[in-house]
């Protein structure tokens, strides 16, 4: 939708959240790992095997983070690959 | 069979008379007040402070809102005026503007039909001085004078939605059937005598507490009524259809007043209370070697998943 309301007309492009309906936003994040060459082979090890993690869902008013917008949701979680580390 | 399915048909035709026949407590259409020819005029004449002595509770919580402020906003909304007016009425080559002399109330109602209605009650000088006023507000805040930033923003406060806009103004929306707002009666929920010299009587206005009364202004699109369409504000379209559409049946009074515990502060999105009520967010996560492709080959990755549910009224964000 426009910016202002001298250019507005109606609803362009809905980007918003349906009322009475879920939305799913999925992220991957790739932890930190390095290949690692010995004895002529390559294996690919974990730098981190420990990733902090924080999902923040902002309203952002004008569009852009210029200290108006709103903090909707926010949650940390601490995810692992302790148990799964070397490639298999 | 037949008997039920007459029962029924009489049960519809009473159901349509009633509907036909329910009416508030409104009368013929009265002559039009006279022009207010200030600022300060038009404020006086739709001051709430006069109501805060017996309703000091409902005051109050209304002083808090964005309605007590629909001018100013958050600031954010008499700056957005002055943009209408400088990217959009002067550029524009039918609009007759080219200097804010030639700004008039018709022009200003682009905005005003929601955030001030009453301006038209008000002689096109007022709509010039508004926007005089906000641009001299501006102007002090660049220039560091505080005292007539405040002075002025003080000003731009005096207009706003008060009682008397939507107990009087707009109380009555269906017109034809319930007349038109009487200039001595107050609209709300009861009837009776109201103790107070300008507007002696209370009376019913029946869509008060129903949604299409706040759709007047947080409406559904563009305002096709003017002159210049534009579209501020959607959250009764998509009340409508979006919502209600889905099974929804929740008023907007229900949540922004009630269940918000909020009354007359009616918010949104920089309320915490009203945030909690809008959605409900899941995360999840897991961790894996995940065989991205031939290239990458095995990458460690961790897949957060977020599950947001809007259990609103409407989109969100709206407005």
């Amino acid at each position: 939708m426009g910016r202002g309301p001298y250019e507005k007309s109606g609803i362009l492009r809905e980007t918003s959240l349906a009322p009475l309906k879920s939305t799913h936003e999925t992220f991957e994040i790739a932890y930190p790992f390095e290949d690692v060459e010995k004895d002529g082979k390559t294996r690919r090890e974990l730098l981190k095997d420990e990733l902090n993690v924080t999902v923040t869902l902002y309203y952002v008013p004008f569009g852009e983070f210029d200290g108006n917008e709103v903090v909707f949701f926010e949650e940390e979680k601490t995810i692992d690959l302790k148990t799964e580390w070397i490639w298999r | 069979m037949k008997r039920a399915l007459i029962f029924g048909l009489i049960g519809c035709a009473g159901c349509i008379m009633l509907a036909l026949n329910a009416s508030g407590a409104g009368g013929p259409k009265p002559e039009p007040p006279p022009k207010a020819t200030t600022i300060a005029e038009l404020a006086e004449r739709y001051d709430s402070s006069r109501c805060a002595d017996c309703h000091e509770e409902i005051y109050d919580e209304w002083e808090e809102s964005l309605h007590a402020r629909s001018v100013l906003g958050s600031p954010r909304t008499a700056p957005t005026i002055i943009t209408t007016i400088e990217k959009g009425l002067k550029l524009f080559p039918y609009s007759g503007v080219k200097s804010d002399d030639d700004i008039t109330v018709e022009h200003l109602m682009l905005c005003a039909k929601c955030h001030l209605p009453q301006l038209d009650e008000a002689t096109d000088d007022v709509a010039r001085e508004i926007v005089a006023t906000i641009r001299g507000w501006q102007q002090a805040y660049r220039d560091g004078d505080d005292d007539k930033a405040e002075e002025l923003e003080e000003t731009i406060e005096s207009l706003n939605i008060g009682c008397m806009v939507c107990h009087n103004k707009i109380a009555l929306i269906h017109k034809y059937a319930d007349g038109y707002p009487q200039p001595d009666t107050v609209y709300g929920g009861q009837e009776g005598d109201h103790d107070d010299d300008e507007y002696s009587l209370m009376a019913e206005a029946p869509a008060i507490g129903e949604s299409i009364f706040c759709g007047q202004c947080h409406g559904q699109g563009p305002n096709f009524e003017l002159e210049h369409p534009s579209q501020c504000a959607t959250a009764y379209g998509s009340y409508l259809f979006a919502y209600v559409a889905h099974g929804g049946s929740e008023s907007c009074q229900e949540c922004h007043m009630y269940k918000s515990e909020l009354g007359h502060n009616m918010q949104s999105y920089r309320d915490d209370s009203m945030i909690e009520m809008a959605l409900d967010v899941k995360v999840e996560s897991q961790s894996l070697f995940w065989r991205k492709n031939k290239e990458e080959g095995v990458v460690p990755i961790g897949v957060i998943d977020v599950s947001m549910y809007n259990k609103s009224g409407h989109a969100i964000p709206d407005g």
